[in-house]
């Protein structure tokens, strides 16, 4: 039998690293949607998508 | 000391900052830096030890010249222009007799020497008083009637952060060590005054914060030379490793807050298009950096070996309050990502 | 961008936080993560221009591997320094790691900067952490010394570089490196304008260091401990390079005239630190010496300016990262059995540790730019747009070639060939934690022969 709470007890910190990634992670893809959306919008790029057009970010 | 004794000389000792404040006539001006001097006089000497005496003997001095000089200069400004206002100082006589009279108010270079002398004869929180609080009173007069005298505000800084470096490669005592540094910093504040009055501002509240820090942490470690700074590993040693940091943030190294200071100074500096007194005045940030660094050294960055004696101090939790102590240096350490918000609230509060 | 640096900022708190036995494990485990993790940059590398872009930070393809390889570098200083800092009470072992892992945060941001200030900020951020780990936790009492060189030789070369950028700053209205490139090109003819392109450029050849200014060096690599030398012979010197190749496109129409002495100089450099090498009695010193060296010809590229010399500049600092930090391992490997730098003092070692002798063997020869390895393609690429520019240079990189070689193979037969001294015939075999480490280092320069453009630059 495996003692979960010994084992979370020692080993919760590593949860930390990877969090901070999944964080990290997450605030990138909120900074390249809003540099993509000024780039909809601005006036140099702007331009309606054609049906079916790919978006230009992924 | 009787508490009431105190409490009337620290209430004295605020009152006369405050009049200078609020003063805009130079006769009030001068009587509020007189009552100021006046009240730190006792709490000076309070410790009847000879070098304590010595030491208000000559602050008294320094002061009561300075006190005197201006005195004399705003009675000749009366005679020539018949105002008495702080505001309105029109001949060039007068201006450079109250900024002399000031520089040695505050200790800058030339009129320095008797700084060391007078910190090192007290203890810490006394040197702190006298090397923060005291110079708000005649900073705030030196910023009023800061736009006439370009020439002589740029020779006294400049000699003052020269000589505040130089003066304290040769020191092993932490508190003259302090006032060279103090020296040093009032000199970048001086430079930068006719330029930009609130930046002056901001540089002198970010030096309280470090030196704030600085000699609070030396009263902690109750060391007061370079030879007596190796055990303080075993008194505090959270606050010992942080000591390197504090050090560097007085020297200016970035990231630490007391980099914000000098790059913004350094910036105003070359938008006046003084670019080699912007080079002069980084490279001699590197002298005071000597004596920062060295004082790491001994102080963290060096272990002595354990001794019996010297483990023994481990058992004795530190019975001081240090929560002045730790957000000091935490705001040492840590504020230059906030430099953007620190500038604009003290440009705020500069119109 | 955030995805490396926040779980970087997240190593601390998990270095204080862990039970004291699973603190070298746990640590090493996710710094290694986290490098495999920044690999994904590579794939960006074919778009021209900028990517991973943020506010204030982005990788192109000049910062791109020297981002991956200060992810790379931690887990093996890591793994480097468990043995020394064995004996340490535990928390000064994590006070360890957290100074390494601060001296990481500082130089992602350094390398991944698209502002010159916050660049200049996060150069000399990395200045306190080494200070630190040079005079903190380094052996002799020369260290403090060392320390104070270190410091000095730095900021007096960088203080002056912070009056320039607040200049440039004040008369092109930004700093931003993604338009720093496409502003018009200024009119610097007076002497003042001089006296800035060699305030720009002086900083980062003090880092590198230029021959004349390495003093420092030497010093601070024979004092670190061995985390210190491999940090800084692998990545703080590079920032010296990074840094030159970001300023020369601002600095254009100067740089035609007055970079004259200082290629001089720097290829003067790799005869004269070569020399030093071949009378080198002090296995670390040696291998100091021979960065120097390796970093005149890298110099030497980037002033050149042509795109054959960036991209050689790039290769080397990348492949010389690599191999002298691991020859900076192997030397602390020996060190930590003998206690002596003297290579007087360790011969023929070949005899008790044959399998590091394998590992020496292969670190020499990428010292020397054996082919195929990517330290003789850059070197290649230099010497050639050197030699485009002026045939008298061969004379001169030539001689160093020959000399590296000469001082790479010195250090080999002393080290390892000959009849094993009596007095250390007692030795402790070498971990496998210790031929990891090699791998490690050795694995990637080995698997860059086999794709170069990943380190090609801007030529990519």
């Amino acid at each position: 039998m495996v003692n979960f709470v010994a084992l979370a007890r020692e080993h919760w910190v590593n949860i930390l690293v990877p969090m901070g990634f999944v964080f990290g992670w997450y605030l990138d893809k909120q900074q390249d949607q809003k540099l993509t959306a000024f780039r909809n919008k601005s006036a140099l790029f702007s331009r309606e998508l054609k049906p079916g057009e790919e978006v230009t970010w992924k | 000391m009787s508490p009431f004794i105190l409490a009337t000389l620290l209430f004295a000792l605020g009152l006369g900052t405050m009049i200078t404040f609020a003063s805009s006539h130079w006769l009030l001006a001068w009587m509020g830096l007189e009552i100021n001097t006046l009240a730190i006089l006792p709490l000076m000497a309070q410790h009847h030890h000879p070098r304590a005496i010595e030491a208000t003997t000559k602050y008294f001095i320094a002061q009561a010249t300075a006190a005197a000089m201006l005195l004399f200069a705003s009675a000749t400004n009366a005679w020539l222009t018949g105002q008495w206002d702080i505001q309105l100082m029109t001949h060039p006589l007068p201006v450079t007799l109250i900024t002399l009279a000031l520089a040695l108010k505050m200790g800058l270079a030339p009129m320095h020497s008797w700084l060391p002398e007078v910190i090192q004869g007290v203890d810490f929180t006394t040197g702190l008083v006298l090397s923060t609080w005291q110079k708000l009173a005649p900073f705030v007069l030196l910023l009023q009637l800061q736009p006439t005298n370009s020439t002589l505000l740029l020779a006294l800084g400049t000699a003052s952060t020269l000589v505040g470096g130089w003066g304290g490669l040769n020191q092993t005592q932490l508190r003259k060590i302090l006032a060279y540094s103090s020296i040093a910093h009032l000199g970048w504040m001086t430079i930068v005054l006719q330029f930009s009055p609130s930046l002056a501002l901001l540089t002198l509240i970010v030096y309280f914060t470090m030196t704030f820090s600085a000699f609070l942490m030396f009263k902690l470690n109750n060391s007061t030379n370079l030879n007596s700074l190796a055990i303080s590993w075993t008194k505090a040693p959270v606050a010992t490793a942080l000591a390197p940091l504090v050090l560097l943030s007085l020297g200016g190294l970035p990231p630490l807050t007391g980099f914000m200071s000098k790059w913004l100074i350094l910036q105003e500096l070359t938008k006046q298009d003084l670019m080699p007194l912007a080079t002069l005045l980084a490279l001699s940030a590197l002298l005071s950096l000597y004596f920062y660094l060295r004082l790491a050294y001994s102080l963290t960055l060096t272990v002595s070996p354990n001794t019996l004696i010297g483990t023994t101090p481990w058992r004795h939790p530190t019975s001081h309050l240090t929560l002045l102590l730790s957000t000091s240096t935490v705001a040492t350490v840590f504020l230059l990502p906030i430099t953007p918000a620190i500038v604009t609230l003290f440009s705020l509060l500069g119109t | 961008m955030l995805k490396i640096l926040l779980p970087t900022l997240m190593l601390i708190p998990t270095a204080w936080l862990v039970p004291g036995k699973w603190l070298w494990p746990t640590t090493l485990l996710h710094s290694l993560i986290i490098a495999l993790i920044s690999l994904t940059w590579l794939t960006n590398l074919s778009e021209v221009g900028w990517s991973s872009l943020g506010s204030y930070l982005a990788t192109d393809a000049l910062s791109t591997p020297l981002l991956v390889l200060t992810c790379w570098l931690l887990p093996l200083m890591l793994l480097a320094s468990q043995n020394h800092t064995a004996s340490e009470p535990i928390n000064r072992q994590r006070m360890y790691v957290t100074l390494l892992t601060s001296l990481q945060f500082f130089l992602i941001l350094a390398f991944g900067a698209t502002e010159v200030i916050m660049f200049y900020v996060m150069f000399e951020a990395t200045l306190i952490p080494t200070l630190i780990l040079i005079t903190r936790w380094g052996n002799q009492a020369e260290r403090l010394n060392a320390g104070t060189y270190f410091l000095f030789y730095t900021l007096a070369g960088s203080l002056p570089l912070l009056v320039a950028l607040l200049l440039l700053q004040n008369n092109a209205g930004s700093l931003s490196l993604l338009t720093l490139a496409y502003s018009p090109p200024m009119q610097l003819t007076t002497y003042g304008d001089k006296l800035w392109w060699a305030a720009c450029l002086l900083a980062f050849l003090v880092k590198m260091p230029l021959y004349g200014v390495h003093l420092w060096l030497p010093k601070a690599h024979v004092e670190a401990p061995v985390a210190g030398s491999m940090i800084l012979a692998a990545v703080l010197l590079k920032l010296g390079g990074y840094g030159m190749m970001r300023m020369l496109t601002i600095l254009e129409p100067l740089t035609k005239e007055l970079s004259y002495p200082f290629i001089i100089f720097a290829l003067w450099g790799v005869l004269m630190t070569g020399s030093i090498c071949l009378r080198q009695t002090d296995l670390k010193s040696l291998i100091a010496y021979s960065s120097v060296s390796h970093m005149g010809l890298v110099v030497g590229g980037i002033l050149i300016q042509t795109p054959w010399g960036f991209s050689g500049a790039l290769i080397l600092m990348i492949a010389h990262g690599l191999t002298s930090s691991a020859l900076f391992c192997l030397a602390n490997t020996n060190y930590e059995r003998t206690h002596s730098r003297t290579m007087v003092l360790a011969r023929g070692l070949q005899m008790v540790l044959p399998l590091m002798t394998a590992w020496w063997f292969i670190a020499s020869l990428a010292n020397l730019a054996l082919p195929p390895l990517p330290n003789l393609m850059g070197e290649l690429m230099i010497i050639v747009s050197l030699f485009n520019w002026s045939w008298w240079t061969l004379a001169l990189t030539g001689a160093g070639t020959l000399i590296t070689a000469g001082y790479s193979l010195y250090m080999f037969l002393m080290t390892q060939r000959g009849q094993l001294p009596t007095h250390i015939t007692a030795l402790e075999p070498s971990h496998s934690r210790e031929h990891l480490l090699m791998a490690l280092h050795l694995l990637p320069l080995i698997l860059l022969v086999l794709k170069p453009e990943l380190i090609w630059g801007w030529t990519a």
